[in-house]
Parts: structure tokens; C-alpha cells; sequence
């Protein structure tokens, strides 16, 4: 079997390569060849991926479709030979992203656009979360299977003792408005003002604009001076070691449609405390702390809590070891599997 | 001794606690998210075309030299990019000068089908 794999764009710090990248080990590891494909490739891959216009699938060929901002050259695509399994990671609401990413903002918007597309023409459906699963189905897919993100916490390498000085708040995902880093800094800043003095923040992530990040960097610099460090680029050892010396996770995204670094963080057995949006109550699932209050004096009372309650932290981090077991990477690789051969079936 | 079932409620009561001995007197309201409308004034802010020329840059590691390189060539190529800044612009402007127009008919249209029914 042949599986051919598209992605919007393609990037060294990016979720969904990370994902194709260990998507085609399997691949390959099952005796399956094919290639990948990418509308935009950043560098930094070792042309891991090419551009769509090499791509030359067969008739009994799968072209397994990333959908997560928006799929270029949607309709040469699909009038392509072979089966085609979309895959949906959802996408960002343009709403976010109009002040500082205008082009992301429109391919957002073009993205939610082509669902209906994807949806009538597909041959089979996935979804990488329930919630994902039911946008699609509101659309009305027949059958969607959920294929959860295939992580490998191993790149982040070993676990290690919690790491001795002041607390350390952390949050990992991309500077980008709906992630809500600005809200994360102004939580920290009431718990450190109020609570612990000493306290330091840690943001890790790629900038989607440069005008969000230098936006973080002055809120920081005004609510909390020399406390707020803004991270980008880190190879997965340097992640890794952010997670180590962190003491509790803060997210208080407003739209996830799975949200990996929960993940990461109960493999550093970390507290963490988010907000419950899209697809973060799924993928915690009572491991994490979640809160909607607006009142950002709970979020910064609760970190209180999570850093100095021996008891919760301790329930908190065996509720996310056992939480792991359902992203497993034998599991997702069976019904990864499993979707490709339905999708080559019909 | 917290389960976490139990923290949330634990964690509001202290907030409040706290709150009535003078602290968390600050803004720690959420801010509220985007509704989706952009204003007439916005608008006109996006209007008028304006790259920032920070966001040509290298994302490889140390990428420096390739960023400097990169903000040369969009300084050779300074008086094209005005050029099609500009025709974008007007563009963008007449067509905001059209719809005022338009939404102002419209404004005059309903307020005469209200007296006129």
C-alpha cells in the first residue's frame, strides 16, 4: 500500500509534521511506501516533504489529507486518483487571528470554509479528539474515527527529580492571541504578586506574528519585571528540560483541538490548570485542574494550591501517569492503521 | 489535604478570602475574546497597506545573516513594493468609501420604508 500525506505547511516546531514525520515511520515500519507533501515547507526538514506539485498518486493509493488551517489546491486534490482520508486537527476561528496574522487569519477562514467540502467528498473521515469528531459529524460525515495525536514524549528525554528554587509556572504553545499567553502573564503576575514573590513564568513557543510576541514581551516587562521569560525555536532536548524545572502547567487557551502539551506535562508529571475550551476537558479527562471563572484571582489561587498541596500534587500526577496510557503509541498506531485500511477498502 | 475535585471550590473561597483583606484589589477581570465585528475605524487601519519590515526574517538558527540579507533585497526592492502597497491601498479605500455609500443608502431606504409602509 501507498499512503501519500498533505499538509497546509510544514515546519521543524509544528505539531502535525511532528505528527506526518512519526505517521511515516509507521508507515514505513508496516512495509507501506509513499510520500509527503507539503503547500509550504519552512526549513529546517531535510526535505522531508515536497511540494504538492510532486505529488502522483495511484488509483489504490491513500492520500491521507492533514486539515488544520486550511488545504491548498483543495480541488486538484481531490479530483486526484486514489482514496482519500481526511484527517481533521481543527482549525484556529479566524476571529483570533484578523490584528495580527491577516494571512493566517484567511486561511482560517478559507479552512472552515472547505469542511463542507471535505465532509461531501471524502472517502472516510478521522478526527484527532471527540470534539473535533463532532464538528465534523455537525456537518454531517457519516462516521468519523478518532485517532488521537501520535506523541513521542521520549524526544523530550528522561523525566528526572523536580528541580530545587522558586516556583516556575509553564506554559508551551504557540504566541498566538487565542492560546491566551497575555491572560497566563496577568494570572502569574496576581499569584506572584500575592502569593509567591519569588515566582518565575516560563512561555515556550513559536511567534505566529511578531506583533503578539513583542505585545507578551511589554506585559510581561510591565506586570512582572524580569519574572517573565518568552522562549522560541527550543530543540525538543531544551523543551524538555522546561517541563523538568516547571512546577505547574498554565493554560488557559480558548480553543484547543487536542492540545499535546497537556500530554507533556503529565509526563513530567506536572499539575496543570487550564481553562475547559474545545477539546481540553476530552484530553485531560480529570487529570487537570480546569476552570472557567473569570476571575483570574481563582486561576492564580488555584496554581497556589497546585505548587503547595503535597496531596494534590501527588493525585494530580498519578491521574495524568494514568491518563498517558490512552495516548499510548501502540494505540494510536492501531487505529491509525486501521482508519488508512478502511479508507483503502472502499 | 485537597482531592482535586474539590480544589476549584477551595480556590475561589481563598480568592475571596484574600479579597476581603484588601488584596487582589487589582483588574483580575478575564478579558473578554474577540466577537468577531471589526469596527468602521479598524477598518480603515487595515486599509491602508503598511508591511512591517521586522517580519522578514530567517527562522533557521542563527539566521542573523539571512535576515540581513533578506531586509536588503526588500530595500532594493523598496520602490516596487510602494508601488503595489499603494495600488492595494487606493483600492482598498475606494472600495471602504463604497460600502459607507452603499450602507448609508440603505440606512435611508429603511427609515423611508418605516414612514412609507
Amino acid at each position: 500500500m501507498k499512503v501519500h500525506q498533505v499538509l497546509s505547511g510544514a515546519g521543524p516546531h509544528d505539531a502535525i509534521t511532528s505528527e506526518a514525520l512519526a505517521f511515516r515511520a509507521r508507515f514505513s515500519s508496516w512495509g507501506w511506501g509513499g510520500s509527503d507533501h507539503a503547500g509550504q515547507a519552512v526549513p529546517g526538514l531535510n526535505g522531508a516533504f515536497t511540494p504538492l506539485s510532486e505529488l502522483r498518486p495511484g488509483p489504490d493509493d491513500v492520500l491521507l489529507l492533514h486539515h488544520s488551517a486550511w488545504t491548498p489546491r483543495l480541488q486538484e486534490l481531490l479530483a486526484l486518483p486514489g482514496r482519500k482520508l481526511v484527517l481533521y486537527h481543527n482549525i484556529t476561528p479566524a476571529t483570533w487571528l484578523w490584528d495580527d496574522s491577516p494571512i493566517v487569519a484567511a486561511q482560517c477562514h478559507v479552512g472552515r470554509e472547505q469542511l463542507q467540502t471535505l465532509v461531501r467528498a471524502a472517502d472516510a473521515m478521522a478526527a484527532d479528539s471527540d470534539f473535533n469528531a463532532a464538528e465534523l459529524e455537525a456537518l454531517g460525515a457519516a462516521r468519523t474515527r478518532v485517532i488521537p495525536l501520535l506523541i513521542d514524549l521520549e524526544r523530550l528525554g528522561p523525566k528526572g527529580p523536580p528541580a530545587p528554587g522558586p516556583p516556575t509556572i509553564l506554559f508551551v504553545g504557540r504566541l498566538s492571541p487565542h492560546k491566551r499567553q497575555d491572560e497566563v502573564i496577568r494570572a502569574f503576575a496576581l499569584y506572584r504578586r500575592h502569593r509567591a514573590p519569588d515566582a518565575r513564568l516560563t512561555l515556550v513557543g513559536d511567534p505566529l506574528a511578531n506583533s503578539y510576541a513583542e505585545h507578551l514581551r511589554r506585559l510581561g516587562d510591565e506586570l512582572a519585571p524580569r519574572a517573565v521569560r518568552i522562549e522560541s525555536g527550543l530543540e525538543p532536548s531544551e523543551l524538555g528540560e522546561r517541563y523538568r524545572s516547571a512546577s505547574a502547567f498554565l493554560c488557559l487557551s480558548e480553543h484547543e483541538g487536542f492540545c499535546i502539551p497537556l500530554i507533556e506535562a503529565f509526563h513530567f508529571g506536572l499539575p496543570v490548570i487550564a481553562r475547559p475550551s474545545g477539546a481540553i476537558p476530552e484530553t485531560a479527562s480529570g487529570a487537570a485542574l480546569l476552570v472557567d471563572d473569570a476571575d483570574l484571582g481563582v486561576v492564580a489561587e488555584l496554581l497556589h494550591l497546585a505548587i503547595s498541596d503535597e496531596h494534590l500534587r501527588a493525585e494530580l500526577a498519578r491521574r495524568g501517569r494514568e491518563r498517558l496510557t490512552a495516548f499510548a503509541p501502540e494505540r494510536v498506531a492501531e487505529r491509525l492503521m486501521a482508519a488508512v485500511e478502511e479508507a483503502a477498502a472502499r | 489535604m485537597t482531592e482535586p475535585e474539590q480544589a476549584l471550590e477551595q480556590a475561589r473561597a481563598a480568592a475571596a478570602s484574600m479579597r476581603a483583606t484588601g488584596a487582589y484589589d487589582e483588574d483580575t477581570a478575564r478579558a473578554e475574546p474577540p466577537d468577531g465585528t471589526v469596527s468602521r475605524d479598524k477598518l480603515s487601519q487595515w486599509a491602508a497597506i503598511d508591511p512591517d519590515v521586522r517580519a522578514v526574517r530567517s527562522t533557521r538558527p542563527y539566521g542573523a545573516p539571512v535576515t540581513t540579507f533578506k531586509r536588503m533585497l526588500v530595500r532594493l526592492l523598496s520602490q516596487y513594493h510602494a508601488e503595489l502597497t499603494s495600488q492595494q491601498t487606493r483600492f482598498n479605500v475606494k472600495i471602504l468609501e463604497e460600502l459607507e455609500r452603499l450602507e448609508q443608502r440603505v440606512e435611508a431606504l429603511e427609515r423611508r420604508s418605516e414612514r412609507e409602509p
